[in-house]
């Protein structure tokens, strides 16, 4: 894997700010996307556009065979059992409401869910929701000092009342990696489901849904090359079939009376109304860019620039990193400058067109149990260099330059 | 360009800001925030005869939301109340320096609570006045 090849295929990664080259880091966020992506969702509008499963016209069936193969390469990707057991979503987050609303639907008074305190607001506020409406009750498993998932205290925290488990399979904060497999394990025993927001792993690392035994997964598109608009809930056929749907409408019923409503085939009950067509082949097109890639090779040099950059920053003075310094972690690098509000160094890292983020990134309670108001963040993709990570160090060192520290 | 944003009244003003604290019994108790970076900040305002006679603030954020509201502390002390509430973001960003399109919500945040709570109190009757939550 050669990433100053690839980098060709990136049109934004050739913008100049200030006159210097794009030094994009912020791919936890969301990442850039390939001439190949880009074309293939112009293509689309260019030559099949039409509704899907609204057949009865060659367009349409061109439309809707291009559909329906973007559900059979996400399958593959992530080793699902056929295309019944992926629905399409707008993203991770309407994933997971997906499954508050579907899944909470079924519990009674007094169930638990289990969650961790190192979930993004995307897999706890839809769960808070489910327990403001009066039934459920959520707990939280903490970590350990070293920002893992603490899974003696996972295990006490279920009960015979555990119906669901929530877990997260890479923190967007700490990078993470928290042993899934182990966790399914731990489900299997309670008897209850077992969900994995896998937004921020399926991109970086080899995910399979049969092997880990996953109940659900939910990722997003556009944090793997693709299209924003575009998210992914995995869900074991057998009980995405016991479910009700989220979303009703159109082209997710098959048949309607005045009275009632019968439900279509997997997957398409759960996705009402006209879906994100452009998207979810855009999206094709990045599975087929990654597989190409190799994720074991995506992975491989990710780890050789988290490893690089953590090295490069831990050198400098008053800086501090934050998650497993041992153990496997994506690659992203939270840090905090001393004396330097987080959203300063991005600001003055942004002068050196080096884009991060800075903040709470969606996971306030993790920030109020470390203690601290935000942090700088840096994710890294295919794309980047070392040379990038050298660029990154030294402009931590203008920062504590500019703030006299 | 290096940290042009960073003057050195920002600088020196995030370092060591003036009014840091709270006043006890204050006549106006005010906090805000913005919840998309997170940034915060409480208001403590004791008025004797119409006139801000003391203030002081509490800041949670980055270096220009702190030293824009600790500027302005110094800005409406000894001010008539009602014209403290009409100090306008030019004036403010006149005395900060250079504020960039990016980085104006920062610096606005405190003229913004602070504004919101002298309309309440003087909508109250210039009664002790806690207002809390202001989204920014």
């Amino acid at each position: 894997m050669n990433p100053e090849k690839l980098r060709k295929d990136f049109p934004i990664l050739e913008r100049k700010f200030n006159k210097k080259k794009l030094v994009y880091l912020d791919n936890a966020a969301t990442t850039q996307k390939p001439k190949q992506v880009i074309e293939a969702e112009k293509r689309f509008y260019e030559e099949s556009n039409a509704n899907v499963h609204r057949g009865l016209n060659f367009l349409s069936l061109e439309a809707t065979e291009q559909y329906e193969a973007a559900h059979n390469k996400t399958a593959k990707f992530i080793n699902a059992g056929g295309i019944e057991e992926i629905v399409f979503t707008k993203n991770a987050t309407e994933s997971l409401n997906l499954l508050a609303f579907s899944l909470g639907e079924r519990l009674s008074k007094g169930d638990e869910i289990v969650l961790t305190k190192m979930e993004h607001h995307a897999n706890l506020v839809p769960w808070q929701q489910l327990a403001k409406r009066g039934k459920v009750k959520l707990k939280f498993a903490g970590i350990t000092e070293d920002g893992r998932l603490d899974l003696s205290d996972l295990e006490s925290k279920i009960s015979g009342k555990t119906k669901i488990i929530s877990v997260t399979m890479a923190s967007n904060i700490l990078g993470t990696i928290n042993p899934v497999e182990k966790v399914s394990g731990i489900a299997e025993k309670a008897g209850a489901l077992f969900v994995v927001d896998a937004a921020q792993a399926v991109p970086h690392t080899k995910t399979d849904v049969k092997k880990m035994n996953a109940d659900f997964i939910a990722f997003s598109a556009h944090k793997m090359l693709g299209p924003t608009g575009i998210g992914v809930l995995y869900g074991k056929e057998e009980l995405l079939e016991g479910m009700e749907p989220f979303l009703t409408g159109g082209d997710m019923i098959s048949s309607v009376t005045f009275e009632k409503s019968e439900w279509n085939r997997l997957p398409w009950k759960f996705e009402a109304g006209t879906p994100n067509i452009a998207g979810a082949i855009g999206f094709g097109a990045a599975i087929d860019y990654v597989s190409k890639t190799g994720i074991e090779n995506i992975e491989a040099h990710e780890q050789k620039l988290l490893k690089l950059g953590m090295e490069r920053l831990s050198e400098i003075k008053g800086v501090r990193l934050y998650g497993p310094v041992k153990g496997p972690r994506t690659g992203m690098i939270s840090f905090n400058v001393g004396g330097v509000h987080p959203h300063d160094v991005a600001e003055i890292l942004g002068e050196s067109a080096i884009a991060i983020r800075a903040g709470n990134h969606c996971a306030q309670p993790l920030m109020n149990e470390m203690g601290i108001e935000g942090v700088a963040r840096a994710s890294f993709y295919l794309y980047n260099t070392a040379e990038e990570i050298g660029l990154l160090a030294e402009a931590v060192e203008k920062t504590k330059k500019v703030f006299g520290v | 360009m290096t940290g042009e944003l960073y003057t050195e009244i920002i600088l020196d003003l995030y370092k060591n800001p003036l009014n840091r604290g709270k006043i006890a019994d204050a006549d106006i108790e005010a906090h805000g925030g913005n919840p998309v970076c997170g940034d915060n900040v409480s208001f403590t305002v004791s008025i004797g005869n119409g006139i801000i006679e003391d203030i002081k603030f509490e800041g949670h954020g980055c270096a220009i939301s702190i030293a824009s509201e600790s500027l302005l502390t110094e800005m409406v002390k000894g001010k008539k109340v009602l014209e403290a509430g009409k100090i306008s973001r030019e004036a403010l960003f006149a005395e900060l320096g250079n504020i960039i399109q990016t980085r104006v919500k920062c610096a606005l945040l405190g003229l913004v609570v602070l504004k919101r709570a002298i309309e309440e109190y003087e909508k109250n009757g210039k009664k002790k006045t806690v207002v809390k939550g202001i989204i920014v």
